[in-house]
């Protein structure tokens, strides 16, 4: 009687030997997520390089964990950050205190913020832990321009509902 | 029609002249007025005669004048002749064919109104007519008509031209005012009415320049003789302004409550082309469009007899419109005229007025559907009865109005219509 | 006043309002909302926006008999009209029944919000105003959720049109309620914006070179109900429900004007709390709901990266300033006062608080020393018997009142006084103007009365002889006193506002009590609305002279004669008379408590770093002295002290008294040792009283955005004469003018000076004054000098070259330059005038 049941044990664990694992190597093998994962925030751009993000504060109204710090400035042609007249001079969300509810992403009205996939988050200070626009924003895409840019007078002049991705 | 009491140039060809003008009674009326009859008596005369402003609303001109508060001077006469309203002409005959009954009109009422200092609004595109006017009132002071002492009494006039700048909203009596004194041509709140305060916070009288050439044939001929012409309610004669699909456009001195059919086809000479007539705009853009049916063509035009009928009798300014013309069309026209001419104090006709021309835009491009037009009606449903002033409601009433009665011909201009 | 009452049912609501009460207001006042734009309790309504739209039923009349047609059960017939009609416009009348949410109602409203949405840009997530836009709160509550007009189609305005150096205008945003528009011309008589264009192409444009040149073009953001006015200081500064909001009571004029200090943390401060607005708040007896742009825009002196903020010591000899702690200081200053045996002067500020004030005194008094005021104008005791009473409200001045306003350039000096006393003169107050110069307010003045500098005082006494008829005086009357002295003899209520131009010491105390003893000869003291009035250069003066410090009548420099050491709190008088200087380093021992490191700092042996009126809390008392309370907004750095704490440290340190623990405690002691004072303490400071018109909070719409008050209207004093009986007052005995002066060089006060509290504010840095030296034509003329050329000016053995401007409003004889713009001058003197040849 133990025997068969030891017998059926060890044939268990034999079998598991030759299974493929479930678990992953990270961090070298990297486990993929899901489309809708919210993970780190990042700042989002146009095409043309222009930041989406106008500085509305919205995200940190909406945010219920208070980790989101903006503080806005005036776009000028001749130093233009993001379509409109108003760009975010200061961004600053604290992911110690965020709790990855994506509020911010439903609250954005340019779609700037997103929380997108990167899951990988470890600070050594709390300094370390307030990620600023600098760490933030995503970089120029290709055939973009670096903000801040220098526009022609008139155009890019307003930044909500109107800016559609630009050419 | 035998003799002409406002168009009296048709039978006196030389009336302009001051001459012809004396030689013909001219001035009688206000010599008897100033010499022989108090003001009170002057205004009773007129309230008398039931003499209706002729400038569109057909307020009773001496119940206006009798609305002058006590005591309070100076007071101010002024003549709106900013005529504006698209198709009417009547005031710039009158001013320049006979202008001196005019004149004499403004003097007599001037006694009226006690004011010893008349204007005269001319429109900014009447420049040289007002040059004219100021030449005959240069006349009449070199002839001791107007000056001080009138007529060895204790009676002083004097009558400015004030030249407009161009707004159509200036016709309306208080941004008319406002005009004058040098501001924006905005209306007024109202109350205070302008016989309160008017011109510089001061009792003003504003009246048309046909009501005013009225009143010296009323003074001459008295009230009873003017309130035998017309109708019961609407006394006198009325220049009617006959424009569009018509044979004969032109003005036409008729009693009021002559009838549509008369003025269209017995004085206009029907419609050209033979043509049908299809609607008529009874008062230039500003009353609702009339579709020509037997009842209404047998309407007598009057204030009381168009009411009915659902328009208005304005400033008579009849436009005959034939079977060849679209509505729509018709209506954006007037829309866009209103869009340009809203002075833009109020919400609902500046911002009304440039959204149904846009909608009136998408139907001449073809992009607009019936669902547009349904849009279109209840924009100008949710301006009627809010604006300010007059114009916002004509404009609104007007597309309501064009709507109710031809909706085929909108339809016929949508991108799904039938 | 007794009024006549009106009866009407809104909404099912018996309200009785006076007779011509708007619809709004009547609405309002029963808690029923009416929403409006263009209307505004404060303006003249127009009836603009027609977003008021409501139903209105008026008892049906018969039109023969002219009576009430009533149906059977009594009840009169009530008609409604055809229209909607404008609940702004429309007065009030007896029986009437008024549906405000009635379905026709709130459809036409629901329409007429959609009109105005069709131009309005909806860029909320940008604009200032978002979070507290009376548009956006109306479009959530009344307005539809989806607009029907296409987006394409909006009109597309710039969206960044400077008006002037202050004001922004967002053409999209504007919705042509001209509120703007009618607060300039009705309210400030200011009429530098205005329409232009028509129909839908309405925009507003300024007139005026520079651009909005108005003293209270700030309030415009206020009492604009969308984003489309802002102010260069708070543009895109924070979005406003990040703000916390302080009560605060501004600190650079004698009216006291009532704030609320919108703070937040900032980036570009290094994280710092800082001040981002000065907005206004409602005391209807004080400042209703306006504010100067001064008071506005002039608050960055206390974010200055040159604060103070350690205490220094001055080693003897030495000559270099060291930081130390705080415990080491007052060990120092400890020393210094006690070597000085008693010859001990304070020298203070009318910046200071009564808290501040108090303790000083009570340590020189201590020490067997004086404190001063480091001021030219007298006069405070006679405001202290003779001031306007409790109750007191310009507003409530009007036909049969009159206000007399002498020696003083109201709109310069305090410009919500200006702004109230016009106001009472457009609602029928006689206004007397007496000034040695033409000033602003001539132009609402039923009289107007000039004489030469210095001596205001004696054409008081002209009038004063029309009503004692006293021989003496005979002298100084003429038929102008005369008429003027009828005026304020027959007058129901009468306020005298003085000031001190072109006055020393003794000529404004003269001034001060002739006007006074006019005042009560004429039997206008005691009483609410009666009274005088000073029309002091700093906030807290009258404080300085309650609390017992006032000016020295032969000047600081007298005063400063055989003292060893001098403690100088919230001024600086070697900045303002370079003169003084020598005379403070002559001092052994000078203490210096400030904010700055100012030239009095600079001579001192310790310099004590002072909290300003935004880091700590306290009182002042106002010109017409009510007694303020500000409250602490901002964290102040640690090194920094409130001045009443640091005397107080140094007072117990000195066993003189105990240190006290508050600001709220040194009040305690004021009312106990003042009587005056005695019904003051903290918790009555912050008593309320509803206001009348509603604004802020959930009212946004209707009164703008200026804020509530809920911390405190303050408390007007009892002047003296309403309890003691005994007073009596008597004119000065006229001083001679010993000699007509060839020039008489007068300072005179504008607003924006280049003073240590408005030169750290950049945004108003176009709008400062520039240094000028203005001569009447015939003086130039005399003298050789042409517009805009430069002279050298010479007084009191000194020297200084000036650009000079021809003017006709200078009275002959005199030359005007304007204060604190680099002429240290406190009070007119003899020059002489060369010009400079090119």
């Amino acid at each position: 009687m133990f025997a068969v049941e030891l017998a059926r044990g060890m044939w268990t664990t034999l079998k598991s030997m030759f299974e493929e694992p479930v678990t992953y190597q990270y961090p070298e093998v990297k486990r993929p997520v899901r489309p809708r994962f919210k993970g780190r925030h990042v700042l989002a751009r146009y095409k043309n390089g222009l930041e989406r993000c106008i500085g509305c504060a919205l995200c940190a109204a909406a945010c219920p964990a208070s980790a989101i710090f903006v503080e806005a400035s005036e776009n000028i042609d001749r130093r233009r950050f993001s379509p409109g007249e108003r760009y975010a001079s200061t961004y600053e969300i604290n992911l110690l205190r965020c709790i990855f509810c994506g509020f911010c992403e439903d609250a954005c009205p340019t779609e700037a913020i997103v929380l997108e996939h990167n899951y990988e988050m470890s600070f050594t200070s709390r300094r370390d832990a307030i990620y600023t626009k600098e760490r933030l924003i995503v970089p120029v895409p290709p055939g973009g321009d670096p903000t801040p840019m220098i526009v022609p007078p008139g155009s890019f002049d307003r930044a909500i509902p109107e800016m559609e991705d630009p050419d | 029609m035998a003799e002409h009491i406002l168009l009296r140039h048709r039978d006196i060809p030389d009336i302009h002249e001051l001459d012809v003008y004396l030689s013909n009674g001219g001035f009688d009326a206000l010599k008897l007025v100033v010499q022989k009859k108090t003001p009170q008596d002057v205004i009773d005369i007129v309230r008398e005669s039931g003499l209706r402003g002729r400038g569109g609303a057909g307020f009773p001109a001496g119940v206006k004048w009798g609305f002058l508060p006590q005591g309070v001077f100076p007071r101010y006469v002024v003549a709106n002749a900013d005529e504006s309203e698209p198709g009417t002409f009547k005031d710039r005959e009158i001013m320049e064919r006979n202008p001196f009954q005019f004149l004499e009109g403004v003097a007599i009422c001037s006694y009226a109104a006690q004011a010893k200092l008349a204007y005269i609004y001319c429109r900014g595109e009447f420049w040289d007519l007002a040059h004219e006017l100021e030449s005959h009132i240069a006349e009449l002071r070199k002839e001791k008509l107007l000056g001080r002492k009138l007529f060895g009494k204790d009676f002083s006039l004097d009558i400015r031209v004030h030249l407009g700048a161009g707004a159509y909203i200036c016709g309306e009596e208080t941004a008319l005012l406002e005009s004058m004194e040098g501001k924006l041509g905005q209306p007024r709140l109202r109350p205070p009415f302008p016989a309160a305060e008017g011109l510089y916070g001061q009792p003003t009288v504003v009246n048309n320049v046909e009501t005013l050439t009225n009143v010296p044939p009323i003074i001459n001929r008295g009230a009873n003789w003017y309130n035998s012409i017309g109708t019961k309610e609407s006394t006198g004669p009325k220049v009617f302004s006959l424009s569009g699909n018509v044979e004969r456009p032109g003005n036409y001195e008729l009693p009021l409550g002559t009838t549509f059919r008369k003025l269209i086809f017995e004085h206009g000479g029907g419609i050209p082309n033979g043509r049908s007539i299809k609607a008529i705009l009874p008062a230039g853009a500003s009353a609702p469009i009339l579709p020509a049916t037997k009842k209404v063509l047998d309407t007598g035009m009057d204030y009381e007899s168009l009411r009915k009928i659902g328009s208005d009798l304005g400033s008579g300014s009849v436009i005959v419109v034939d079977d060849s013309v679209n509505i729509a069309w018709l209506a954006q026209k007037i829309t866009s005229f209103f869009k340009h001419e809203s002075c833009g104090k109020c919400t609902p006709c500046r911002e009304g007025t440039y959204w149904m021309s846009r909608i009136f835009e998408n139907l001449e491009n073809g992009k607009a559907t019936s669902e547009d037009i349904d849009l279109l009606d209840s924009v100008a449903q949710s301006i009627v009865g809010k604006c300010l002033c007059a114009l916002g409601d004509f404009a609104a009433a007007q597309v309501v109005s064009d709507i109710a009665r031809f909706r085929s011909d909108f339809d016929a201009r949508a991108k799904d219509g039938k | 006043m007794s009024q006549a009452l009106v009866s009407l049912t809104i909404d099912g609501v018996e309200v009785t309002v006076p007779v011509g009460t708007k619809i709004v207001d009547a609405a309002k006042q029963a808690g029923i909302e009416i929403p409006v734009f263009c209307y505004h309790p404060k303006l003249e309504s127009v009836g603009m926006c027609r977003q008021c739209l409501v139903e209105i039923g008026r008892p049906k009349i018969d039109r023969s008999t002219r009576k009430i047609v009533r149906d059977k059960n009594g009840d009169p017939v009530i008609e409604f009209g055809p229209k909607l009609e404008t609940s702004c416009t429309t007065p009030v009348g007896e029986g009437w029944v008024v549906l405000v949410n009635s379905e026709r109602a709130i459809e036409g409203r629901r329409q007429v919000i959609e009109l105005i949405l069709t131009s309005h840009p909806l860029d909320c997530p940008i604009c200032d105003k978002g979070g507290e836009c009376p548009l956006q709160n109306m479009t959530m509550a009344h307005g539809p959720g989806k607009s029907r007009f296409l987006y394409e189609d909006k009109m597309h305005l710039a969206k960044h049109v400077p008006l002037g150096d202050l004001i922004f205008l967002d053409r999209e945003r504007c919705i042509q309620c001209a509120r703007c528009i009618r607060f300039q011309t009705e309210i400030v008589d200011d009429p530098v914006i205005a329409f232009s264009e028509r129909g839908r192409k309405l925009e507003i444009v300024t007139l005026s070179e520079p651009g909005f040149a108005s003293y209270f073009s700030g309030n415009t953001t206020d009492i604009c109900p969308v984003g489309a006015l802002t102010t260069a200081d708070f543009r895109f500064g924070a979005r406003p429900w990040e703000l916390n909001a302080t009560a605060s009571i501004c600190p650079h004029c004698a009216v006291g004007c009532n704030t609320m200090l919108n703070t937040r943390r900032e980036a570009r401060s290094q994280g710092r709390v800082v001040i981002k607005r000065v907005m206004p708040r409602q005391n209807e007896a004080v400042n209703e709901i306006w504010l100067c742009d001064k008071g506005r825009f002039a608050h960055h002196f206390a974010s200055s990266e040159e604060r103070l903020a350690r205490p220094v010591i001055k080693l003897k000899r030495r000559g270099r300033l060291t930081a130390t702690t705080w415990e080491n200081a007052v060990k120092f200053v400890v020393e210094g006062l006690q070597a000085a045996h008693g010859a001990v002067l304070g020298i203070a500020g009318g910046r200071a608080s009564n808290e501040d004030l108090y303790a000083l005194h009570r340590l020189m008094d201590g020490l067997g020393g004086r404190a001063v005021l480091h001021d030219q104008m007298a006069g405070g005791e006679f405001v202290q018997q003779a001031g306007v009473g409790p109750g007191t409200n310009l507003a409530d001045l009007g036909s049969g009142d009159c206000i007399l306003v002498v020696a003083s350039d109201l709109h310069e000096e305090a410009p919500i006084w200006w702004l109230r006393v016009k106001q009472a003169a457009e609602r029928g107050a006689k206004l007397i103007v007496a000034n040695a110069r033409p000033t602003r307010l001539d132009a609402h003045a039923t009289h107007i009365l000039r004489y030469d500098y210095g001596v205001a005082a004696h054409m008081i006494l002209g009038m004063l002889h029309e009503i004692n008829h006293q021989k003496e005086l005979d002298q100084y009357a003429s038929a102008e006193t005369k008429k003027v002295a009828k005026v304020v003899s027959k007058a129901n209520n009468v306020v005298v506002f003085y000031g001190s131009e072109g006055l020393d010491y003794a000529a404004s105390h003269d001034l001060a009590q002739n006007c006074a003893t006019l005042l009560a000869a004429s039997g206008h003291v005691g009483r609410a609305n009666n009274g005088l009035v000073a029309v002091w250069t700093h906030s807290n003066t009258q404080g300085a002279w309650d609390m017992g410090v006032h000016p020295e009548p032969g000047g600081l420099a007298a005063a400063l004669k055989g003292q060893k050491a001098a403690y100088v709190v919230a001024a600086d008088p070697a900045g303002d008379e370079p003169l003084l200087t020598s005379l403070l380093e002559q001092v052994d021992f000078l203490i210096v408590q400030g904010l700055f490191l100012t030239e009095t700092a600079l001579a001192a042996d310790v310099v004590l770093p002072a909290q300003s009126f935004v880091e700590r809390d306290g009182t002042y008392t106002n010109g017409m002295r009510r007694v303020q309370r500000f409250f602490p907004a901002i964290a102040p750095n640690e090194g920094m002290r409130a001045d009443w704490e640091i005397l107080s440290a140094v007072a117990a340190a000195m066993g003189i008294d105990s240190a006290r623990p508050s600001a709220a405690a040194v009040m305690q002691d004021i009312a106990a040792k003042n009587r005056d004072y005695s019904e003051v303490n903290y918790p009555a400071l912050s008593r309320n009283a509803s206001q009348w018109p509603h604004v802020g909070g959930k009212d946004i719409y209707f009164g703008g955005t200026a804020h509530p008050n809920h911390q405190g209207l303050g408390v007007q004093l009892t002047p003296r004469v309403e309890r003691q009986k005994d007073i009596s007052f008597d004119w000065a005995a006229p001083r001679k003018i010993a000699h007509k002066p060839r020039y008489l060089m007068v300072p005179i006060t504008k607003l924006y000076d280049r003073g240590t509290t408005v030169v750290q504010s950049q945004v108003l840095g176009p709008r400062l004054e520039i240094l000028r030296l203005y001569v009447n034509p015939e003086d130039a003329e005399r003298l050789g000098m042409i517009d805009e050329g430069e002279v050298e000016v010479q007084w009191d053995g000194r020297k200084q070259r000036l650009r000079s401007v021809i003017d006709e409003h200078v009275p002959s004889g005199a030359v005007l330059v304007p204060r604190s713009l680099g002429v240290p001058l406190a009070t007119a003197v003899d020059v002489k005038i060369r010009p400079i040849a090119l």
